[in-house]
This record gives C-alpha cells, sequence and structure tokens, in this order.
C-alpha cells in the first residue's frame, strides 16, 4: 500500500509493506537519525513527531501515518542551522555514544513547543520515555533547561 | 509480527463499524495503534483507521466529564475537565501510564478496548463509575465493568466515548501502582473512591488489578466502609479483609502471597490518602 506524508516539510508518497512500522518506513526511505533499539517502545531513540507530538515510531503503524506531519531530526534545523535544543546538546555535552541523542531531542522540542518554561521535575518527566545507557541524564537536562532560555530569548545562544 | 496489507478510513462510525462488522477476524480498529502494532495476530490483513470520525474531544455534558475515544492519553491527562475531576485524580493516575512518547499515542478508548489486566487506567475508571458509548449498529451506552465482563459479545462493537458522572464535592479518590520497574506493567495496582461527609463515608468504591486478572470492583469490601469513620484502625481492618477477598494469583511477576501482601498494602495506602485529602475542594 502506498503512504502518503510530510516528512520534515516534503510531501512524500512511499510504499509501506505488510505491517511495516514508521520506523522502518523512515529508515527504508534514508532518515537514519531515528534509531531502531528496542522496536517495542521502551528506549526512545526511534522517536519523530507525528502532527506535533513525539511518539515511538516503532509503535505507529505506517498505515497510520498516512496523512501525517512526520518530523525526524533532520527536519529540525533552520536552513542548516541548529535547533536550539541541538546546539544546547553539543554545548553542555551531552552525548556519549549519541545512539539516544536523536530521540532525546526531539522529546524536548516536544517538551519545549508546550512548555516553554519547564521545571526540573517536568523535563525528566519529558525525556522519562528516552533511555541512555552512557550519561546518567544529568547533561541531558542541563541542556535542556538551556536551550529553553535560549528559545524564551533569556540568554545569547 | 503483524501483516496489515490494508487500511481503510471511514467517514462515519457506522461505516467503520460494518467494515469491522462484516471481517471480524480479519480487521481491526486503528486509533492510536500501539496494540494493533504489537500484538496483531497474523491473520488480521486490515485496519479500520478511526482517525477521520471526531472521536477525540473532552467536554462536560449533562453533569457528566464525556471523553470521546480517540482522546489520547496526553490529551486526556492535559484537559482542564480532566484536572478538576477530584483534584485531578485521573490525571495523576495517565501521569503512571508508560512513557510520555506512548502517552502520544495510546488513546483512551483503545486502552479500555485492549482490556490488559495490568491496565491503570481501568481501576480509575472502575470507581469513577464510568460508562461506555458504543456503537454496534445503534447507540447504546454499557457501564464499563459490564463491558469489561462480556468483552465477547462487545468485541466488534466500537467504543465512542467514556463517559465519567461528576462526583459531589465531599468525594476523594486514591491510586496505587506497584511496578519492579518504572516503565513495567503493574504488578498489582488498586483505586478507591469515597463520598466522606461529616467525616463517615457515605459510598465507597475499590478496585484492585493486575492480580494479575483483569481489574474488578471489589463490592463486599466497599460496604465494610459504608457508614464508618476511616480511622487507622478501620483502614487496616478493611485492608485485612481486602487481602482475604481478593483472588489473586502467581504469575511470572509475583507470587500470590505476595499479591496479596500487595493488596493489604495498596488498599490501605489509597485509603489513608483518600481520606485525609479533604474532597476535590480541599486538594
Amino acid at each position: 500500500m502506498n503512504i502518503s506524508l510530510t516528512v520534515n516539510g516534503v510531501p512524500r508518497t512511499w510504499p509501506a509493506r505488510a505491517g511495516e512500522s514508521l520506523l522502518d518506513l523512515l529508515r527504508r526511505n534514508g532518515l537514519m537519525s531515528v534509531k531502531k533499539g528496542c522496536g517495542s517502545g521502551d528506549c526512545g531513540a526511534c522517536a519523530v513527531l507525528l502532527n506535533g507530538r513525539a511518539v515511538n515510531s516503532c509503535l505507529v503503524l505506517a498505515a497510520r501515518a498516512d496523512g501525517a506531519d512526520v518530523v525526524t531530526l533532520e527536519g529540525v534545523s533552520d536552513r542548516g542551522a541548529m535547533h536550539p535544543v541541538q546546539e544546547a546538546f553539543l554545548d553542555a555535552g551531552a552525548v556519549q555514544c549519541g545512539y539516544c541523542t536523536p530521540g532525546m531531542v526531539i522529546s524536548a522540542i516536544d517538551l519545549l513547543t508546550h512548555n516553554p518554561d519547564p521545571s526540573e521535575s517536568e523535563i525528566r518527566e519529558a525525556i522519562s520515555g528516552n533511555l541512555c545507557r552512557c550519561t546518567g541524564y544529568e547533561k541531558q537536562v542541563r541542556a535542556i533547561q538551556d536551550a529553553a532560555a535560549r528559545m524564551r530569548g533569556d540568554r545569547d545562544e | 509480527m503483524n501483516k496489515i496489507r490494508e487500511v481503510v478510513h471511514p467517514k462515519s462510525v457506522a461505516a467503520a463499524w460494518t467494515a469491522r462488522r462484516e471481517k471480524s477476524d480479519a480487521t481491526r480498529y486503528l486509533a492510536g495503534g500501539i496494540d494493533v502494532t504489537l500484538y496483531t495476530p497474523p491473520a488480521v490483513s486490515t485496519v479500520i483507521d478511526l482517525s477521520a470520525l471526531d472521536l477525540s474531544s473532552i467536554r462536560e455534558e449533562n453533569a457528566e466529564l464525556v471523553i470521546g475515544a480517540t482522546a489520547t492519553m496526553t490529551q486526556v491527562r492535559e484537559s482542564k475537565a480532566v484536572l478538576s475531576l477530584i483534584g485531578g485524580f485521573f490525571s495523576d493516575v495517565l501521569a503512571n501510564v508508560a512513557s510520555p512518547l506512548q502517552r502520544n499515542l495510546g488513546t483512551i478508548g483503545g486502552t479500555i478496548a485492549s482490556a490488559h489486566p495490568w491496565s491503570d487506567v481501568i481501576p480509575a475508571l472502575l470507581v469513577l463509575d464510568a460508562r461506555l458509548a458504543l456503537y454496534d449498529g445503534s447507540e447504546r451506552t454499557i457501564g464499563l465493568a459490564e463491558y469489561l465482563d462480556d468483552r465477547s459479545s462487545n468485541a466488534v462493537a466500537l467504543i465512542t466515548a467514556v463517559h465519567i458522572p461528576r462526583p459531589e464535592s465531599t468525594v476523594r479518590a486514591a491510586y496505587e501502582t506497584f511496578v519492579r520497574t518504572t516503565f513495567d506493567v503493574s504488578t498489582l495496582n488498586c483505586a478507591c473512591l469515597v463520598d466522606i461527609v461529616d467525616e463517615v463515608c457515605r459510598s465507597a468504591r475499590l478496585a484492585v488489578g493486575g492480580t494479575p486478572a483483569l481489574a474488578r470492583r471489589v463490592e463486599e469490601i466497599e460496604t465494610l466502609l459504608v457508614g464508618q469513620r476511616l480511622t487507622a484502625g478501620q483502614i487496616e481492618r478493611v485492608a485485612s479483609a481486602a487481602a482475604d477477598a481478593v483472588l489473586v494469583r502467581d504469575d511470572a511477576r509475583a507470587t500470590s502471597a505476595y499479591r496479596r501482601q500487595l493488596v493489604r498494602v495498596g488498599v490501605s495506602r489509597c485509603l489513608e490518602r483518600a481520606a485525609s485529602a479533604g474532597g476535590k475542594d480541599g486538594q
């Protein structure tokens, strides 16, 4: 079956295989920031924005994304300039192996889009579905606090 | 892995139900899609997408809170109407369901239709005395407990909304879940709702789930609460009686002996929290 959706602002029509997840559909079409970790909604490495909300793309049947607006990490930059969340992750050193980072950034963007001034506990809850096996989350939390300040214009980028 | 090859997009509830009824073994409704993606048997080849049916509104109607079946857990949790229900009781329950990434997908109707024994949502809805709006050729409403007792008869029916009666301001509610890890499903959970006037319990509902059977009201224990003051001693007596009354079994998560202890502790904590909550105006 053919799936028509908008991916990172570009309308696409892609054939989907029987039973295929949105995760696999995106990766088959070259969007490799969407990581295949657990495949069961536990790790969050496959997070994308589906109609503006962060979801586990491994839990989304590709057919369900028909007509949807999908944003992956490849689509969050603006004409080559990194998103403030990406900048903040870089500046805070909130990356070690990097496998969880795309999903973590997507969750952070969802949070800051809906809550520009989150508390630390709200940040921790927002990324609670994104497992990081390297860093212990402290730097990610600080990066998201920093990104929130940048996006509110409270500090220079 | 599922073998879904076709998705249909009905424009009406009646059309969705007709598509499901005509090929009941080969079709499933598609709302959030989590269970469809993970658990659909290979015989299912077609999903019936509910997204065009406009079933996601959350509204007050005739002293009831009406939650559209395709509202996501996040939408329900963040709804002002739900936040104002018994001091945010149901929102707090939803905060414990899976991760934000899954709550952005999963729907209230989907989680009820899946009826997982470990569901955190179902015990809460049982004590809230929720009713379901169903469509199976015509519209009707049915109590949640009745729906769960006879799921085979209602398997093809489409849940269109969840109706929760607005409780009196004297009603308090609490919830307790026991999990091994943050996102593991509940080893056991329970919810209680009590109406306390002049320190005396006028009515009570108690539900226990993950026993590991599907959640059920424990009506013989509820009667022990009515007309009583919820003192520490009374709560302990009721919790011990609940531990004896609730049928628990062994499974991979816990032994029956351990679950019996969880019933006692969970019921005790729920009642203590509800008794001290002070009603929705005081929370």
